[in-house]
């Protein structure tokens, strides 16, 4: 075998939730146009409105032209070559097929109440284009808390998803918005209630299983006046050949004193070594601060997908709202990220935080790209920036891209940014203590990364840091 | 762009400046009160051990435009550059900046700095900054910083509260502010426009 072979086979190794679960599944023709979209309606049974709402969202897609702004060396995307739902067959008397049960425990995702101990966490399991089942809903509808699928929330809170649905993310705002609202399948809806706090974190897990298929995920967050709620994200797909496409939109309103902290870990497949296959991971996330004293957090880990193409952003509308960004994405092999956030400070005494740690390794190509508004009501609007990039290895590129507009006397905008690579004299260090060189890169990127990591939820912030290692395996020397 | 194959992306600029193994290039720019400005400039550094060291101030307090677009391209190794501007806006001026540094896969050991700081003065001028790092070689030092703010109110309290006037505190603030960007020779002549800025 050569050296070659043994590398890549390693590498392939290492991602472990590559398999495929063989899992009889309906799926719609290949390809988009109007029919399609009604079909998609029709199955889901929705009312017209929602029908009316995705076919102007079609047109408005069929005139709007492919995004090519971002530092990405993008393939050409035959969206006529794509399946846009594909839903594994209920079984006649059971509630989850075990087939799927057996998917998300080998994820390491409880589908079953009971099998939580520690640490309880409601969640919304999503496989291909329909949620399988939603986690401790009684539990939470005990609050008052609505938790469940976006379908059902459809079929179950009309009033309520037709108030908030685009009215963060309207359909025609970008491209694969427009795309997203035409064709999407299934993702959460969650509404908290006032002033309730709610209990558990909650959680979508999004997997990717049939080939050639696209997934297009749409997720709503309310949180009313005075509420709080922490919403945590994951998502994993088989190794294939073939680039699949996600596209998905997430909208968040935090009304009056509410708080929200939305945290992701994003390991969708990303590619083999030589960049065949992996996910093209294009999203549209964005919160608005509605109401005065509104907090909105995000926080997202990103070392999957082959192509990133992503700007978690906030709309600080109400007075003294607050908000905060902090990313760390790891880009290996021949990955390449774009992401990084957007703040638009509207209402007075806003306050917003960016800290973004982007590493690259292998032949990857990493970039910041940003965007820090202050208007013209903005007084008193506070911002701070701090965007590092690190490098390992001489074949990898790290770039920023952050944009800074000002138009208000009182605010304050501050933005810095670093690159460097790992010293030679902290691996050195390791070194003489014994530690070997990789696990000495692993411990030094963690260590680079922790301010991010100390963000997220317990759960996840294990997982991440785990990730991190894996993601940078094989790319020292 | 894209896999490590790295292409220059500004191949169809031709740069204004270029500067060889060992040469030494600095340049200072002043954009005084009223005027409106596009100051291009790609600075191509071609030689190892070559330096760059570029210093800008603008003044504005009218319906001013000025741009300034800088792309400094490293192509070789151990090289060196530095770029520091500052300016006021005020009126309804509107002031852009975007600069750019590129290291090219072969500009290893190299050093590069850059920052833009403003202060808005009025609530109808605009500053719009995008200071950018195109990163491709790994043994390197960069940063950029940049800034949008005001003058700070704490320090103009303690100044007043010794008897110094207002319009006074306030421009001995946007000398300090811009005292890194002024060009030896010019102070006298700066200081002018600069107080004119708060009469």
């Amino acid at each position: 075998m050569s050296d070659d072979k043994v590398i890549r086979e390693f590498t392939q190794g290492e991602y472990k939730e590559g398999f495929v679960t063989d899992v009889e599944q309906e799926f719609v023709p290949k390809g988009l146009n109007e029919d399609i979209i009604r079909m998609i309606s029709a199955r889901k049974e929705e009312p017209q409105w929602l029908l009316d709402f995705r076919l102007d969202a079609f047109r408005k897609w069929q005139n709007m032209p492919m995004p090519d702004w971002a530092h990405l060396d993008m393939p050409p995307i035959d969206f006529q070559d794509i399946i846009y739902f594909a839903a594994p067959k209920k079984p006649t008397n059971k509630e989850i097929d075990p087939k799927l049960q057996e998917t998300f425990e080998k994820l390491g995702i409880p589908l079953h109440e009971r099998d939580v101990l520690a640490g309880v966490v409601a969640v919304d399991a999503v496989f291909d284009s329909v949620s399988v089942t939603t986690t401790f809903r009684k539990t939470l509808a005990e609050k008052g808390i609505i938790f469940c699928s976006f379908s059902e929330a459809v079929k179950e809170h009309p009033d309520l998803v037709r108030k908030y649905l685009a009215s963060v993310v309207p359909s025609s705002d970008n491209f694969f918005a427009a795309l997203n609202s035409a064709v999407f399948s299934d993702g959460s809806f969650c509404y908290i209630p006032k002033g309730v706090r709610c209990p558990m974190d909650l959680s979508s897990y999004f997997r990717i299983n049939a080939r050639g298929t696209g997934q297009f995920e749409r997720t709503l967050i309310v949180a009313d006046e005075g509420s709080y709620v922490s919403y945590m994200e994951g998502c994993t797909a088989p190794m294939r050949d073939e680039q699949q496409l996600h596209a998905a939109v997430v909208e968040i309103v935090v009304e009056k004193d509410a708080d929200v902290k939305y945290s992701t870990v994003q390991n969708w497949y990303p590619g083999d070594a030589d960049g065949r296959g992996g996910i093209l991971n294009l999203v549209t996330k964005r919160g608005i601060c509605k109401g005065t004293g509104s907090h909105l957090s995000w926080t997202q880990v990103e070392t999957g997908s082959a192509i990133t193409w992503k700007y978690p952003s906030t709309i600080l509308k109400g007075d003294n709202s607050s908000s905060e960004f902090y990313s760390v994405a790891v880009t290996n092999n021949m990955q390449q990220a774009d992401t990084g956030t957007k703040m638009i400070h509207l209402g007075r005494d806003t306050k917003s935080r960016i800290v973004s740690k982007g590493i690259s390794a292998g032949r990857s190509q990493n970039s910041y790209r940003g965007l820090v508004r202050m208007g013209q009501g903005a007084d008193g609007a506070r911002n701070y920036s701090q965007c590092d990039s690190l490098l390992i290895g001489s074949k990898c590129g790290a770039h920023t891209f952050p944009d800074i507009k000002s138009a208000n006397t009182s605010a304050i905008v501050e933005h810095e940014a670093t690159t460097s690579k790992i010293s030679e004299d902290q691996l050195f260090y390791c070194g003489q203590r014994g530690i070997p060189e990789e696990d000495a890169v692993g411990l030094i990127v963690n260590g680079y990364a922790r301010e991010v990591l100390s963000r997220l939820p317990m759960e996840f912030a294990v997982e991440a840091q785990k990730l991190l290692q894996v993601s940078l395996e094989g790319s020292v020397g | 762009m894209g896999h490590g194959k790295y292409i220059d992306p500004f191949v169809n600029t031709a740069p204004t400046h270029t500067v060889a193994a060992g040469e030494v290039l600095n340049l200072d720019f002043v954009v005084l009160p009223g005027e409106s400005r596009d100051i291009d400039l790609r600075i191509d550094l071609i030689g190892p051990g070559a330096e760059v060291h570029l210093r800008g101030l603008y003044l504005c307090n009218a319906d001013e435009r000025v741009n300034f677009r800088i792309l400094v391209h490293h192509r070789a190794p151990g090289c060196h550059s530095t770029q520091l501007f500052n300016g006021l806006a005020g009126g309804s001026a509107q002031v852009g900046f975007r600069g750019v540094i590129v290291m090219a896969p072969d500009a290893q050991q190299t050093e590069a700095y850059q920052e833009n700081h403003n202060i808005l003065l009025s609530d109808d001028a605009r500053v719009e900054t995008l200071p950018q790092l195109e990163i491709y070689a790994d043994d390197v030092k960069c940063s950029h910083g940049a800034t949008i703010g005001r003058l700070d109110e704490a320090a103009l309290f303690y100044m007043r509260s010794r008897g110094i006037p207002e319009t006074e505190a306030r421009a001995l603030q946007a000398l300090s502010f811009l005292s890194g960007v002024i060009p030896s020779g010019r102070e006298s002549e700066i200081e002018l426009a600069v107080r004119s800025l708060f009469r």
